[in-house]
Formats: C-alpha cells, structure tokens, sequence
C-alpha cells in the first residue's frame, strides 16, 4: 500500500504541477480573473453555503417531528443540490435571442414540477413510516 | 468567534459517509478528466490525425458522459463537502512542528482540490448553457485547471487511502471511535444510510435531468435540460447565420465553392455541386457542450470532391468558411477519405436551412461539431 500511495502522490503532483504550468501561458489580467474564481469557490461555499447549511440542519433538529426528519433531510439534499445545478438554466443568463434551440424549455415551470414531486415523495414517506409505526407498539419518548 | 471542530455534533458526519461518497465522486472526476483530455485533443485546429472514424458516435458518447458525469459531481461535491465542513475548524497543535507542518501541507492540497473542483463543475455548468461571465477564456482555462483538480486528487487519494480503507471495511451507521462522542446510546433520527440514498438519488436525477439534450427519449423529463434536441430540420443549432454575419453571402447568386488541389481548381455552384453523385449518411452532431442530434445529411462526398481535382482520398484538406474571425479546423486525412464524410447540401430530405449551413457545410463522422464547418466557401488541399 506504501508504494501504491507513494507513486500515486507522485502522479498526482505531477499532473497538478503540469495544470500549474498551462495556468502560467494566461496573462496577468487574466490570471487575476482567474484567481477571483479560485477565491470566491470556497469562499461562497464555506463562508455562505455550508453555514446556511449548518444552520438550518440545527433548526431542522429542533422543530422538525422525529419521523420527518428523514425525509426533510432527502428533499434538502436532492431539491437543494439540483437548485443549485440548475441556477444556469433558471437565470437563462446564456440566452441568445438568435439561436432559438438554446434554452428552449420553461425551466421555471420545470421546477415547480420537479419540486413538487420530491416534496410529494417525501411527504408519501413521512405518511407510510407514521402508519408502520403506529402498527407497533409506540416507542416513549425521548 | 469561530467554532471549533468539536462544535459540530451531527453523527450523521462520518468517514464512513466521506469515503462513500469520495469514492463515486473520486470516480466521475477521473472519466470526467479522461474524455475531457480526449475532447481536448480532437477539437485541434489543425485536425485531430489520431482520432478515428469508427464509431460515428464516439465523441457523441465521450463528451456526453463528461458532461453529465460532471453535472452528477454537484450533489456528491456538496455532500462531501459537507461531511468534512468541520475539518475547515481543526487547529494543529503549534507546540508539535512537525505534525504543524504535515497538517499544513495537507491544507494546501486540500485547498488545491476543492478550488479546482468547484471550478471546473461551476465553469462547466456554464458553459453548456454558453454563458461566460469570465474573459479568460473555457477551453484552456477549464482545461488546465482540469489537470489541477485531477492532480491534486490523486495526491488527496494517497494521503487519505488508509482512512479510506478502514472507513469501507466498517458499517456505514457504526459510530465514529472518537472522542466525546455524543448521546451515545439512542438511535439518531437519520441513519447515514439515508443520507448515502439521498445522495446517489440526486446524483441520478441531476443526470437525468440534464440528459434530455443528448439522450432523445429523456428529453421529456429532462427538465433542466439546456436543450429539447429540437430544431429546424430537427437538429438544434449552435451559431445561426445572422450571428456569424453570412446571410448575405449565401444568398448571392453568384457564390461559388472553390476546391483547389495540385492538378487543378475547380469553382463549383450550389448547382454544380447538386449535379454530382450525392450520398446520404445519418450521423450525429455532437457539440462540446454536451448535446447531440443525429440527422439524415446528403450531398456530395468530399473524397468526390478531392478526385476532381486531382487530390488522393487521404489528403490533408483546409477547411474555410464564409464566416470570419473563427477557429477554423482541417480535415485530416482519416476523416477526408472516409466515404461517410459529405459536403452536405441537404438535411432531413431538404436543402440545407441557413442555420445549418446553407450553401454547403462539412459532416464527418464521430468529430466534435465545433469542427464541422458550416457555410464552407473553399476546400484546400494542403497535403
């Protein structure tokens, strides 16, 4: 496993020293837009995304009953991520009023579908887990 | 102000959900970084000499599985992120120089990783819907930093195998061996186990959701797709006519397609070129923003072409087009010889529209469609 390691952190600075070294062809202003990106990739993340995150799942432990737990847990983890993945298409921000096969759908509305099915499946999950658990002997709360 | 390491309490953390996740997203970056340096290197101006012909869908399928491995990296990236959000919290022991100067280093791998990932995936993710909010250019910069990620992966992979192993081998919902670990004892109200679904569910749905511009019988439900893979003739189109300012160049009467080889030149009309024997081929148009079409294409072989004037089949052949100021690529020789490569004329069984190329456009088979040059004014045999 040593050698394993060793050769692929090898490969691996390497490969990260050559990405280094076509980064060095950008001239200086670009590279300095360049280093905007670099920077606002974890900053928006760790600094605005991760503490929202953090935060809500705080709240979320305290207000959110027990058994929906789960399943506000899946619609934040799928609705959020896909959100956050469509914010090119929902913005339309490419769009050329030339080209009339780009961005050719109502993403808007294929959101709110795309929403309501997985607040539907979670909300079907909730229910079907409430009923198997009333079938059984409650447990005492915590 | 901060908080610490130990302020973050959610058992649903755990390097057992880290390296579950890492794996698959380990895993889609490498087939990611694999056909991107293959796309890479088919789009070369001067032709790709290399590439072959055979499959006509093969840059179809590589550079839609890039695309849509990396749309499916967005959930794993964040879960992943998530699961080691604390660690961003974690202070060395300063007394300790040399675990300082190892937990340093590690830190600036890690950065080099997580910059580098979340540039290529946000870059990506706009750019196939062809928005540039940036002047320094997609290819070479998402390129380069693609090498950057991959690098910084791998390195990432050697230091953390033996955590990544130990962490496989063990129960996803067991509890983590460290200390101070709270509320031992009751079930939490979320198992790991769910988490791991939720994530490889957005994963699959982010794909599916993205599809539709490739895959025609997603395209239904493909809801963010940037494309319905509609269009006129039924093929979509990337840069109309009046975009690359040739409307009134392929409407004149007078344009003429020059062909120059070593025996001879030859100018031949849109008549001309309709008189000679035509072919059909059903390829795909497949662009580096991640969506494809296949078309019914007729016209003219451009080994045809080639034969009158006096050039072989496998000929160096430069490709110019009407429109300026773009980048223009060669049709090596593999591809000028192949008899499914047409000078089109006609698509779905009607002259060409002018979005897609009217008077005549290149089609070859299992190119990138950048290279597929519309609106062809002359053909020149370089070798």
């Amino acid at each position: 496993m040593t050698f394993t390691r060793v050769l692929l952190g090898i490969a691996g600075l390497a490969a990260a020293s050559y990405g280094g070294w076509l980064l060095a062809d950008f001239d200086a202003e670009r590279l300095r837009e360049l280093g905007v990106w670099f920077v606002a990739g974890p900053v928006l993340h760790d600094g605005v995304l991760a503490p929202i995150v953090v935060v809500s799942g705080v709240l979320a432990a305290r207000l959110v009953p027990r058994r929906a737990r789960t399943a506000v847990m899946g619609v934040a983890v799928v609705l959020g991520s896909l959100t956050l993945m469509a914010v090119p298409v929902l913005g339309r921000f490419g769009e050329k009023s030339g080209d009339p096969t780009l961005l050719d759908r109502d993403y808007t509305a294929g959101w709110l579908v795309f929403a309501a099915v997985v607040v539907s499946v979670a909300a079907l999950d909730v229910g079907l887990r409430g009923r198997r658990s009333d079938g059984r002997s409650r447990r005492p709360a915590r | 102000m901060l908080p610490r390491e130990k302020d973050f309490r959610s058992r649903l953390r755990g390097a057992q959900v880290t390296a579950r996740v890492g794996v698959w997203l380990g895993l889609c970056f490498w087939i990611a970084f694999v056909t991107g340096v293959f796309s890479h290197y088919a789009q070369e101006s001067t032709g790709a000499t290399w590439l072959p012909t055979r499959p006509v869908s093969l840059y179809r399928v590589t550079q839609s599985v890039h695309v849509l491995v990396g749309t499916a990296c967005v959930p794993l990236l964040l879960v992943k992120l998530w699961s080691v959000y604390p660690r961003l919290f974690a202070r060395p022991d300063v007394r300790r120089l040399r675990a300082t100067t190892v937990h340093l280093l590690e830190r600036v791998s890690i950065l080099a990783l997580i910059t580098s990932a979340i540039f290529e995936l946000a870059t990506g993710l706009a750019n196939v819907t062809q928005w540039y909010p940036w002047s320094f250019g997609f290819r070479p910069s998402h390129y380069a930093v693609g090498w950057v990620a991959t690098g910084a992966l791998a390195l990432h992979v050697a230091v953390k195998l033996p955590v990544v192993r130990s962490a496989l081998g063990s129960d996803v919902d067991a509890a983590e061996p460290r200390t101070g670990s709270p509320a031992a004892g009751s079930a939490p109200a979320i198992s790991r186990r769910n988490l791991l679904r939720a994530t490889w569910i957005a994963a699959g749905t982010a794909v599916v959701a993205a599809a539709g511009s490739t895959v025609p019988w997603l395209s239904r439900v493909s809801v963010f797709a940037v494309r319905t893979g509609d269009g006129p003739q039924g093929v979509p189109i990337n840069g109309t006519a009046a975009a690359a300012g040739v409307r009134k160049q392929i409407d004149d009467p007078s344009f003429r397609l020059v062909v120059d080889g070593p025996a001879r030149r030859v100018e031949l009309s849109r008549r001309d070129l309709e008189r000679m024997r035509q072919h059909e081929a059903d390829l795909p148009i497949a662009c580096v923003e991640g969506w494809s079409a296949v078309g019914r294409w007729s016209g003219v072989r451009v080994r045809d072409l080639l034969a009158l004037v006096g050039a072989p089949p496998d000929s160096r052949v430069k490709v110019r087009s009407l429109q300026r100021g773009r980048r223009r690529f060669d049709l090596p020789p593999q591809f000028a010889a192949d008899p499914l490569t047409l000078l089109a004329l006609g698509l779905d069984g009607e002259p060409l529209s002018e979005d897609h190329g009217y008077p005549c456009r290149i089609i070859a088979p299992g190119r990138p469609g950048v290279t597929q040059t519309k609106w062809v004014k002359r053909l020149e045999v370089v070798g």
